[in-house]
């Protein structure tokens, strides 16, 4: 207790040094004036009268040395004293802190908002949602290993029968047309089940959320819950939002709730803006069978874990009750089972993608961060290197091995610490410009990372890390330090230090392995896009259209459609024109269709799927795919033609064994279709898949109140088509608008937009990298130069050009940064040829990085060589 | 002198308290005339050692210290006892009682005593 409490008082002591001087020096003083009047009245002199109390006294300094180890902490005495030796020691050599610093800050800034991202994937995986990590997808899985998604009457089936599940909440994602008739607005949505805002747990910004009783039977009750932002934008944020009508797709709904301001729905990183009960689906969607028909599986399951329950336990109740509903409902279920999986592994989202691509990234920042380490190691040990006598000194005065490594930690973690600052720093700025980057599209999305506690824990634990990493080398250095040596050499130069060699070299070959890295993941994100797709994406023009308002029946689609592409046609740049369902290269991937065709005998259980899409005569023409065998659909007005269908290659070599496919008849849940043609086949999810077998049906026999229309241009200008496509529709239809117009590239692009974000990363940081190898490289050379203005004024002296001595130094520097790099390249080429399957090496970068970096390397060499063989050679002699 | 001084240190600690039982409030001065009075010569040279003794009584609860005005009318520290230093002098009394009672037994002791 006495020691505790002595203890505490010694901590407050050792802040409060400066009072406690004072009281001491003031107790001193008294007391030797109380001493002296004694003495004088004993009839001293006043002289002598003053001597003696001071020698009774006794020592001063002695006493106060001994007053002090009484009152404080030797330990936080001498750390206080040697933060403010660092504090001194570093703004002594501001330049060398800067470097030191801002390239700490960017290898730890860059570390920490990916980790904020990773974190934001794991640990966070829907905004505004607290314990989402805790949430799971439910996904009906087909055998083949796709997602389906799940059908209402599944869902509702679902809810009861996986108790280790709390919740199932469901969503459908929908574009809804906002606005009256000619102003709408597209305006993504999602149709959710009843308890879709309860489950999730989410508090309204205003109004109320869908109630489970709103969501129950089909239709009835016109309510919609708008996000944070819609409420912002459209209604200024205004509490009577609540309670007024929005048309959306041409049907009052009454604004009931806005939901919090992070919320943007349960499809990240898409967001979302409106949100209405499921049960308005056949209302809103043109009288869709979503609700009552189970093989449309429209909607994505999320489940709650009860407390208590497992994944495990879960995943064994869902597949159980899926095998049960495959035995209840054959048609529409047979052979999907059912998966629960973590959000990061979404089948859907990009999730997946990203978080294997960052879990990359952070390895590879975290050895450029490395490199930096390497790099301010090495600029320490040259300046500790200077500072020899400093310590010799030190040494000879008494202190410690302990004190002298103790003086250099401080001093570098002083440095590493305001580095990891300012890194968090930037991780603030880099995920805030993530989160507004704009990410306009077909769909809208968010990212909406941060840097919380954790993050910036993370920054300061690399920073404390990267200080010891980068302090032992100069503390071990300078504490073996003899101090007879450090005294006796009064030469300020120091010996060329082999450690800082080896250090520059590793740093160089750390660099080298990054950056071939990086090199090596944009040429892969790049050669994604430019695999040859197998059909003609130039020239060719993208927009959509949509009857569905007008709830046509199927003559009407037709006889539209078939008008459309007659004025399209007639246009005088259209080369060809063609309506289909769906377009390639989609985000969302293509459809799949279930059928039986003639000829084939399906041994095991389950049925054949290929990708369908439904288009018009023309669209192989627009496509640029080519027919190998038959003919194109018939034209959209025959009405003697049987039911036709054009099926690829790989669906003839799957299906048919290579046989003869056209006069086979293709039975679907749609009837029955006679194959008459054979398509190459082209890409139709993604780039680099696998040749998928594909369908073709054709508009004239299932018409559709949804279209994209698909131009190619004569002239190749394809964007110069956009308004007079509209007039075209105008005329048609005055009501009708033409939306989501653009040119197969920007679709390609656009669907690209997630693999791009990794590349680009790569892209900025890949010369970001090489921007600090060339000042790493150029400080400790231009330090080392500095420390031989001696040197080199004598060169000069003595008739050294100073075109010789740039080319010295250079020499010398640079012999050691090619072994850097010749052992990173092998480093890289061996980590390249194990990792990729094929064993290949990218020539044009393994040679191009190499030269590229030698290249940097030399000009930053060179920039403090030259600048050194300037210096006129007297002053530089009279220097020292 | 070297052991004087040793024990000095020792015991300077439980002198002081002792001091300030008996006299009240005493600054550091005080303090120190007083221990030279009844000890003779051991503080004759070294009154400054007295200071980090103050000061670590002080720190452990001892003694207090407060600013007052000495008898020239200065400004001086003035320390006194608190409740827990007059227990602390109490047991340390005792302690040294017994020890003193103890080593005296120890150095009265003879050959022929022991048995």
């Amino acid at each position: 207790m006495r020691a505790l409490r002595r203890f505490l008082h010694r901590v407050v002591n050792a802040v409060t040094t400066q009072a406690q001087e004072e009281r001491l020096r003031e107790e001193i003083e008294g007391h030797l004036a109380l001493q002296t009047e004694e003495n004088l009245r004993a009839g001293l002199s006043p002289v002598e009268a003053r001597r003696q109390a001071m020698l009774k006294f006794g020592g001063v300094e002695a006493m106060k040395e001994d007053y002090r180890a009484e009152r404080g902490l030797v330990f936080i005495d001498n750390l206080l004293g040697d933060l403010r030796n660092a504090g001194r020691t570093i703004s002594r050599m501001p330049g060398l802190a800067a470097v030191i610093v801002v390239s700490l800050a960017i290898g730890i800034g860059v570390n920490t908002t990916i980790l904020s991202w990773i974190q934001m994937i794991l640990l966070q995986p829907l905004p505004a949602v607290s314990g989402a990590s805790n949430f799971l997808l439910v996904e009906p899985r087909t055998e083949t290993g796709g997602y389906p998604g799940a059908s209402w009457l599944e869902y509702r089936d679902l809810q009861t029968r996986v108790p280790a599940l709390r919740d199932i909440v469901a969503s459908q994602m929908v574009a809804f047309n906002v606005g009256e008739p000619g102003h709408t607005e597209r305006t993504h949505g999602q149709l959710v089940s009843g308890n879709y805002f309860s489950a999730l747990g989410l508090k309204p910004a205003a109004g109320r959320f869908i109630r489970p009783e709103e969501a129950e039977r089909a239709g009835t009750e016109p309510v919609v819950v708008i996000s944070y932002d819609y409420w912002q934008t459209r209604f200024r944020g205004a509490p009577e939002a609540v309670g007024q009508k929005l048309r959306v797709n041409e049907r009052d709904l009454i604004v009931i709730g806005v939901a919090p301001r992070e919320f943007q729905g349960t499809m990240l990183p898409l967001k979302f803006e409106l949100w209405a009960p499921a049960t308005m689906a056949p209302a809103l969607l043109g009288g869709t069978r979503d609700l009552d028909d189970r093989s449309s599986r429209a909607f994505s399951l999320i489940g709650i874990l009860k407390a208590g329950a497992t994944r495990e336990k879960a995943q064994v109740e869902f597949s159980t009750a899926m095998a049960q509903l495959a035995r209840d409902y054959p048609e529409a279920s047979a052979g999907i089972g059912g998966a629960i999986l973590p959000f990061w592994e979404s089948p859907r989202g990009p999730q997946r993608m990203l978080l294997s691509g960052l879990a990359v990234l952070q390895g590879v920042m975290l050895l450029l961060l490395l490199a930096v380490c390497g790099n301010t190691a090495n600029l320490m040990l040259a300046r500790g290197s200077t500072r020899q006598r400093e310590m010799a000194v030190r040494v000879a005065l008494g202190a410690g091995r302990w004190r002298i490594v103790s003086l250099v930690l401080s001093e570098n973690m002083l440095l590493a610490l305001l580095g990891a600052s300012l890194g968090a720093a930037i991780a603030v700025w880099g995920t805030t410009a993530l989160r507004v980057a704009p990410m306009i599209g077909a769909f809208p999305i968010r990212f909406q990372t941060r840097v919380d506690g954790l993050t910036l824990a993370f920054a300061m634990l690399l920073g404390a890390a990267c200080g010891l990493i980068f302090s032992a080398a100069p503390a071990v250095h300078l504490a073996r330090l003899d101090p007879q040596d450090g005294l006796r050499s009064s030469s300020n130069t120091p010996p060329r230090s082999r450690a800082r060699r080896v250090l520059m070299g590793v740093e160089v070959g750390l660099a080298m392995v990054v950056l071939i890295a990086a090199a090596l993941f944009l040429q892969s994100f790049r050669s994604a896009r430019q695999t040859d797709p197998l059909f003609r994406p130039e020239g060719v023009l993208l927009a959509a259209y949509d009857l569905s308002g007008r709830n046509p029946d199927e003559a009407s689609e037709r006889e539209f459609a078939a008008r459309l592409l007659e004025r399209l046609r007639a246009l005088p740049d259209v080369e060809a024109a063609a309506i289909a369902t769906n377009v390639p290269v989609d985000l969302h991937g293509m459809p799949r269709r279930s059928f039986t065709v003639q000829g084939r005998v399906r041994t095991e259980a389950g049925q054949d799927r290929a990708i369908a899409n439904t288009v018009t005569p023309g669209y192989f023409q627009v496509m640029g795919i080519a027919l190998l065998e038959g003919n194109d659909f018939a034209e959209m007005r025959d009405k003697a033609a049987p039911a036709q269908a054009i099926v690829n290659e790989e669906f003839v070599r799957r299906y048919l064994n290579g046989a003869e496919a056209i006069g086979r008849s293709i039975k679907t849940r749609a009837g029955s279709f006679a194959i008459v043609g054979v398509a190459r086949n082209s890409v139709y999810d993604a780039f680099g898949e696998p040749a998928q077998p594909a369908v073709y049906f054709s508009y004239r026999e299932i018409p559709w109140d949804q279209g994209e229309i698909h131009l190619r241009t004569r002239s190749g200008n394809e964007t110069a088509l956009t308004s007079e496509a509209r007039g075209v529709l105008r005329d048609l239809d005055p009501m009708l608008a033409l939306y989501d117009v653009r040119t197969f590239y920007q679709h390609i692009e656009r669907n690209l937009f997630l693999r791009r974000i990794p590349a680009r990363m790569f892209a900025v940081l890949g010369p970001l990298l090489l921007g600090l190898a060339a000042i790493g490289i150029y400080a400790v050379v231009s330090y080392a130069v500095a420390r031989r203005t001696r040197e080199i004024g004598v060169r000069l002296a003595f008739g050294a050009t100073s075109g010789r001595v740039v080319l010295q130094i250079i020499r010398e520097n640079l012999g050691v940064i090619a072994w850097g790099t010749a052992i990173g390249w092998v480093l890289a080429l061996v980590i390249s040829v194990r990792a990729t399957p094929k064993r290949a090496v990218n020539l044009p970068i393994f040679l191009g990085v190499p030269a590229i970096l030698l290249g940097v390397a030399t000009l930053a060499c060179w920039i403090p060589a030259r600048r050194a063989s300037r210096i006129d050679p007297m002053a530089a002699l009279r220097h020292e | 002198m070297k052991q004087k001084a040793d024990v000095l240190q020792g015991t300077l600690a439980l002198m002081v308290l002792k001091t300030l039982d008996v006299l009240g409030p005493q600054h550091g001065y005080g303090i120190a005339r007083r221990i030279e009075q009844i000890s003779g010569d051991l503080l004759a040279v070294n009154q400054g050692t007295l200071y980090p003794v103050l000061l670590k009584l002080e720190q452990e609860g001892a003694i207090a210290s407060e600013w007052g005005a000495s008898e020239n009318n200065r400004r001086a520290r003035f320390y006194r006892l608190t409740r827990e230093g007059r227990k602390q002098l109490q047991a340390e009394t005792k302690d040294w009682e017994q020890t003193a009672a103890i080593i005296g037994r120890f150095f009265d002791a003879k050959a022929e005593d022991l048995p």
